[in-house]
């Protein structure tokens, strides 16, 4: 977005991470959540890695052994009630800034099990590059949405062993 | 703990900025009201323990669970074919796939 170019080669920082390894990533990649999760204010910076669609990994750069799975909240569709936090003091939402909202997952052995926190998303501005979570008061959104969907059926033949990567991270 | 005895309509102000307002009492529930600066974040205290709750178990993504979320991301794509309804909310946040800040994996060589 800045037009300014550095020899060509946008900075970079490198980030460790206990799942990943070390990884360099763009510096203007980095969010910041001032407050950071809720819970865990001492991860402040957190970058994005992607991984099986819809999912991402939330690395903290702060501190390697935290990272969480997320959503994008869009994936969603309409009925996701999530209105965006205009006007919040953290991150600075205006009107017309674009925004991403990562629904946070709690990821279980048995992926049926797996579900996404609704009821409190992290917005990020991407304006600034600046994130928070927000807790909507709505008693119809679940802290523990399922994810995975019975009537699709076939899908469940596609979780065998057939991919048993070797890596174990912690 | 600090305790005082308030009266409907009558409120405690904690410094300058907050005020908490005894609006209602009905039976067994009171209704109170908080003026607070937008930085404030109020939340209900079951509600509040209860993220904080799922954000630990969401920080624990055990090894081998991963897996699971492949198979979970092939469940989630013929969801979105199959039913039509859950479909990604055309708007300008999303025409690229998931939010912008998604950065490539890119493992640094040793």
């Amino acid at each position: 977005m800045s037009g300014k170019e550095e020899k060509g080669q946008a900075p970079t920082i490198v980030v460790q991470s206990t799942r990943f390894g070390e990884l360099e990533v763009p510096a203007d990649s980095v969010i910041t959540m001032p407050s950071g999760l809720i819970g865990f204010s001492r991860g402040q910076k957190f970058i994005m890695l992607e991984h099986k669609p819809p999912f991402s990994w939330l690395q903290c750069v702060d501190d390697p052994n935290l990272a969480f799975v997320v959503v994008d909240g869009f994936e969603f569709g309409e009925d996701y009630k999530a209105p965006p936090p205009i006007g919040d003091p953290e991150i600075e939402l205006k009107d017309d800034d674009e925004y991403a909202i990562l629904v946070v997952v709690t990821v279980r052995p048995n992926p049926k099990d797996t579900t996404a926190n609704l009821k409190a998303p992290v917005f990020v501005n991407l304006r600034n590059k600046r994130g928070v979570q927000i807790i909507f008061d709505n008693p119809n959104l679940s802290t523990r949405f399922p994810l995975w969907n019975e009537d699709t059926g076939q899908a469940t033949k596609e979780t065998d062993q057939s991919k048993n990567e070797p890596d174990q991270g912690k | 703990m600090l305790i005082l005895t308030r009266k409907p309509g009558e409120s405690v102000f904690i410094g300058d900025g907050i005020k908490i307002t005894i609006v209602e009492i009905k039976g067994n529930q009171i209704r109170v009201g908080i003026d607070a600066p937008k930085e404030m974040r109020i939340y209900r205290e079951e509600i509040y323990y209860q993220i904080i709750e799922e954000n630990k178990q969401a920080a624990e993504v055990l090894a081998g669970s991963e897996e699971g979320l492949e198979g979970l991301s092939v469940n989630w794509s013929s969801r979105k074919q199959g039913a039509g309804k859950v479909q990604t909310e055309a708007k300008k946040e999303t025409e690229s796939q998931g939010p912008e800040v998604v950065v490539k994996r890119k493992k640094k060589k040793d």
